[in-house]
């Protein structure tokens, strides 16, 4: 008998047959994913123009600052980008950056497309020195910015380090709304004045000091990247998209 | 000949498997927006003594420079104990560890009011003798710093965190 089937096995006929049985397999695996998408399309097929646009815009104290949002009804389908700069309205006009300070720095996502979603956000803090290379000597800790977390945000701790930190909103974030601020104010460490460098000269009248601090005119930056995703079968969508396995039980996600 | 077809077929199978949830993967919605920021953080001060003397007392102003940062400034002398210093002027106060702070915030480019140090009780003979002794002026300048709502006030250990005891003086002999 079992020489028999290994004879069927390694004949031709054999090996035409199992390629067959493969290529069946593969149409019919299809088969669930087209029914898929027909049921829905179907269920929204009333407001189809409107089913393909994603769009996510990123707020800075109310204000929009970033966006990239898909319009299908745009040269059948374009993208609206725009990309600005944070920090910019930060320090009032005439005055200087006050170091030890808290300054609002109210972060927000809006979902500004036509399906509902799913969103992360990647935060990312460090020095820059006035030739624009990172200074390593500055830990980004010095960069103080509050995270709010007890609002539908959480820090996924196992893909953050001491310069990026990744937030996901676990609630799903309609067409329109906007979601909750993740950070809330940002001050810069005091201990950045700490390293001094001083010198003497002597003057006609007596002597002149010159302190030189070791981290003047350094600049810190600030860098946010929003993350959407379709609300629709998002747990195989955000680890597809992202690469992050997470669960969602009645709406909620999880890490 | 038919061994090649067969590893053929076999090898297109596989890659018909190995693509097969593609289009599916492709078909997702996503998108992304972000921005970017960053403060340039100015620092340095400089900042310079100016005395005269005159009737046993040293006028003393301090300068910050114009390019400067914002700073605390506070100063004191030492004579010989020989004959007590008497301080005076607006805007200086005494502070318990024997220096004078000068109360108001120097900005770039500004100056303090005088500070007067007068050495006092020093008898005619001596001066007809022609007797000599120094009185050193040493002051310091520090940062304006902020509390978390904004209200400025000054950290004297950061001036002295380098180490050195001559950090931010400067001292002049007077006769």
């Amino acid at each position: 008998m079992a020489g028999k089937i290994k004879k069927l096995i390694t004949s031709p006929a054999g090996t035409l047959g199992a390629f067959a049985l493969a290529v069946a397999l593969l149409a019919f695996s299809s088969v669930g994913g087209a029914r898929a998408a027909l049921t829905y399309y179907s269920e929204t097929y009333t407001s189809r123009v409107q089913m393909y646009d994603i769009g996510v815009t990123l707020l800075e104290n109310d204000k929009e600052v970033s966006w990239r949002n898909y319009d299908s009804r745009k040269d059948n389908g374009s993208w609206l980008e725009e990309k600005g700069a944070l920090l910019e309205d930060m320090v009032p006009e005439g005055e200087k950056f006050r170091i030890g300070a808290w300054y609002p720095e109210e972060l927000k996502v809006r979902n500004s497309g036509t399906i509902n979603q799913y969103v992360r956000v990647s935060l990312y803090k460090y020095w820059l020195d006035e030739n624009g290379q990172k200074v390593q000597t500055l830990t980004p800790d010095l960069i103080d910015l509050e995270l709010l977390t007890d609002n539908g945000w959480m820090i996924d701790e196992e893909s953050s380090t001491d310069e990026r930190t990744i937030l996901y909103y676990s609630r799903v974030l309609e067409t329109g709304e906007v979601s909750p601020a993740f950070s809330g104010r940002l001050k810069i460490d005091q201990s950045v004045t700490a390293k001094v460098t001083q010198t003497t000269e002597k003057t006609e009248n007596g002597s002149k000091i010159i302190t030189t601090y070791d981290y003047d005119g350094v600049q810190f930056c600030l860098e946010a990247t929003v993350d959407a995703v379709q609300e629709h079968n998002v747990e195989d969508a955000v680890w597809s998209a992202w690469g992050r396995k997470v669960t969602v039980n009645n709406g909620i996600l999880s890490l | 000949m038919r061994k090649r077809a067969g590893y053929s077929i076999a090898f297109l199978a596989f890659v018909m498997v190995l693509t097969a949830g593609v289009g599916r993967a492709w078909a997702y919605f996503t998108t992304y927006a972000s921005a970017q920021g960053g403060i340039t953080i100015e620092l340095g001060n400089e900042t310079e003594i100016e005395e005269t003397f005159s009737s046993w007392t040293k006028h003393l102003t301090i300068t910050s420079d114009a390019d400067s940062e914002p700073v605390y400034v506070r100063a004191r002398a030492y004579g010989s104990g020989r004959y007590p210093l008497e301080y005076s002027g607006t805007g200086w106060q005494a502070g318990d560890d024997g220096y004078y702070y000068y109360n108001e915030i120097l900005p770039g480019g500004g100056s303090t009011s005088e500070l007067l140090v007068g050495i006092k009780g020093v008898p005619d003979k001596e001066i007809e003798n022609g007797t000599t002794f120094n009185v050193v002026v040493i002051y310091e300048s520090t940062p304006v710093m902020y509390h978390e709502d904004g209200t400025p006030y000054a950290d004297w250990n950061v001036v002295l965190d380098n180490g050195a005891s001559e950090s931010g003086s400067a001292q002049k002999e007077g006769e």
